[in-house]
């Protein structure tokens, strides 16, 4: 019975398909990863830090200048704004191109190429389920081990 | 106000160059570091030479996507500049020289004119950007009328013509490549092919720099790649550092396991140049974008017919990414098969590619114009922050 079922739910895997929008959601997942800074925590993050100890670049001297400095957290506070904000606002600021949005390169006219998702060297087939592509029957069994339908954006 | 030098800083995403005219520019991480190995502190800055172990480290960056977003990070950075740990300055006598992004967002623009008019007191001070600064250097070095600037940096690529010293706007190009997307993917798929590296953009980055080079012949070097060590000339392995007795990782041979000094290291061959690829063909990684030598044609297509010919002259690349071996041949070749064939192409790579328009800021300051081009605090008090929109051409 066991076994008749794990059966079951391995035909069932087989056949599922990863449907456009998630082929799509996947892809744009991997191009914002590209973007990111940092894959792991903070290392000092259960440090209590920043706010009540003075950060020791302000504690070593006196800025020779009369005036008191604003602090980096004031500046923080004024200046607050979003990366999707400013492109928004810049929408209002300079409406028509030349503008920020319109200085994107455009599609090259050059054909894509593919290489395999596993090694890297060029490929000349799709995975069914995912659409990822692969070079040889050794990195599709790779990449069905490892990637494939395992993890889901 | 003394007019013997003024303070240059070139604001980078990734760096700042800086320093004053009158002497040579320091190379500044633009962020702030934490280790794994020092808890007690943070590291500023070139503060990150003191750091024993780079391993793990965690970056808080003042840009995102090549703009000024966290200007908690950016004060801190820049006190420490300011400060006599790094590279002292008095605004009250020395005049300002700041660059910033193309197209940098209006909001960005005015907190720039506020912090440095009220918080640091400048007297005098010109906004401006990296590629003006590296297109007057080139100009008063060449003496030409025409120039296509190719900055590759961290967050991007742009390639910006100017026509007799002015930005012609309409042919401005951006590629959304830089040196982060390169360590990223580098980081990406050595994670998944050989051993978990996600952590260590620090080190990967080095590998990246060490390692990489532009392909003369893709489909060729793939092959190379593919074949057996003995027969591979591309195949190299990279010796991480551990920290105790290597401080920074280098490239060696492959040797034969009974030579092997147990050293952990990554076997690097496709990766040598898929790499710096992406600069070439952003869509190997899903971006649908030109890659550069397309879009330098793309640019000047773009131009008065009267000048395409002069920019085709005069090509000047810089930034990063333009330190890969082979860049500038890969990317005359290309420009070149694109381009009509009556017209000559010359592409010159700077000869400092990441301090060129830092330098160019110095030749700026030589200008008798140069205090017409700043705008002054009494300006600044008079006239406020629209003024700064008129004067500077960001
Ligand atoms: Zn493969
Ligand atoms: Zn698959």
């Amino acid at each position: 019975m066991a076994a008749r079922e794990s059966g079951r739910v391995k035909e069932a895997e087989k056949r599922r398909i990863l449907d456009e929008a998630a082929r799509k959601r996947r892809a744009r997942k991997a191009v914002e990863a590209l973007e990111q800074d940092n894959f792991h925590e903070d290392p000092h993050a259960d440090l209590v830090m920043s706010k009540k100890i003075p950060k020791f670049a302000d504690s070593n001297e006196k800025p020779t200048r009369k005036k008191k400095s604003k602090s980096a957290e004031y500046y923080k506070m004024r200046f607050r704004k979003t990366f999707a904000q400013l492109v928004e606002e810049d929408a209002a600021f300079r409406p028509d191109p030349p503008n920020y949005l319109s200085a994107q390169a455009p599609p090259s006219n050059f054909p894509d190429r593919h290489f395999c998702a596993v090694c890297g060297f060029p490929s000349n087939y799709t995975c069914i389920p995912c659409g990822a592509r692969y070079c040889s029957v050794r990195c599709l069994g790779t990449h069905l081990d490892t990637r494939c339908l395992k993890w889901t954006a | 106000m003394s007019e013997t030098s003024c303070y240059i800083l070139d604001n980078g995403a990734y760096t700042v160059k800086v320093g004053l005219s009158s002497a040579e520019p320091k190379i500044v991480p633009n962020c702030i570091m934490k280790a794994k190995s020092e808890r007690r502190r943070p590291f500023i800055g070139s503060q990150i030479d003191e750091c024993r172990d780079a391993s793990g480290l965690f970056y808080i960056l003042p840009f995102q996507k090549g703009f000024l977003i966290n200007w908690d990070t950016q004060k801190t950075v820049w006190d420490y500049i300011f400060s006599k740990e790094c590279c002292p300055v008095n605004f009250n006598e020395t005049a300002l020289i700041i660059t910033e992004p193309l197209y940098n967002f209006a909001s960005i623009q005015e907190a720039m004119t506020e912090i440095f008019f009220e918080e640091y007191e400048c007297q005098s001070l010109l906004r401006i950007n990296a590629t003006d600064l590296a297109e007057y250097h080139y100009r008063k070095k060449q003496n030409n009328q025409c120039t296509v600037v190719v900055d590759s940096g961290y967050s991007y690529t742009y390639i910006v013509p100017y026509i007799k010293g002015k930005k012609y706007r309409e042919g401005i190009r951006r590629i959304d490549v830089g040196g982060k997307v390169l360590t990223n993917h580098l980081k990406e798929i050595l994670s998944y092919r050989q051993l978990n590296v996600m952590d260590e953009t620090y080190v990967i980055n080095q590998v990246k720099e060490d390692s990489c080079f532009v392909s003369q012949n893709f489909m060729g070097d793939m092959e190379i790649a593919k074949k057996k060590v003995s027969e591979n000339t591309i195949v190299k392995d990279y010796v991480l550092p551990d920290y105790t007795t290597i401080r920074r990782g280098y490239l060696r041979d492959v040797v034969k396991p009974d030579e092997d000094l147990e050293q952990q290291t990554l076997r690097l061959t496709n990766e040598r140049f898929s790499i710096p690829e992406l600069l070439f063909h952003p869509s190997d990684v899903g971006i649908p974008q030109m890659g550069i030598p397309e879009a330098i044609i793309h640019s000047i297509n773009s131009c008065p017919e009267e000048n395409k010919e002069n920019l085709l002259e005069n090509i000047l690349l810089y930034g990063g990414n333009t330190l890969f071996p082979g860049f500038r041949d890969r990317v005359y070749n290309e420009v070149r098969s694109m381009a009509l064939d009556h017209f000559d192409v010359n592409v010159t790579l700077a000869e400092n590619p990441i301090t060129y328009p830092w330098e160019g800021g110095k030749l700026i300051f030589r200008d008798p114009e140069f205090y017409s081009f700043c705008m002054t605090k009494e300006e600044y008090e008079e006239e406020g922050k629209t003024l700064a929109f008129e004067r500077f051409d960001i």
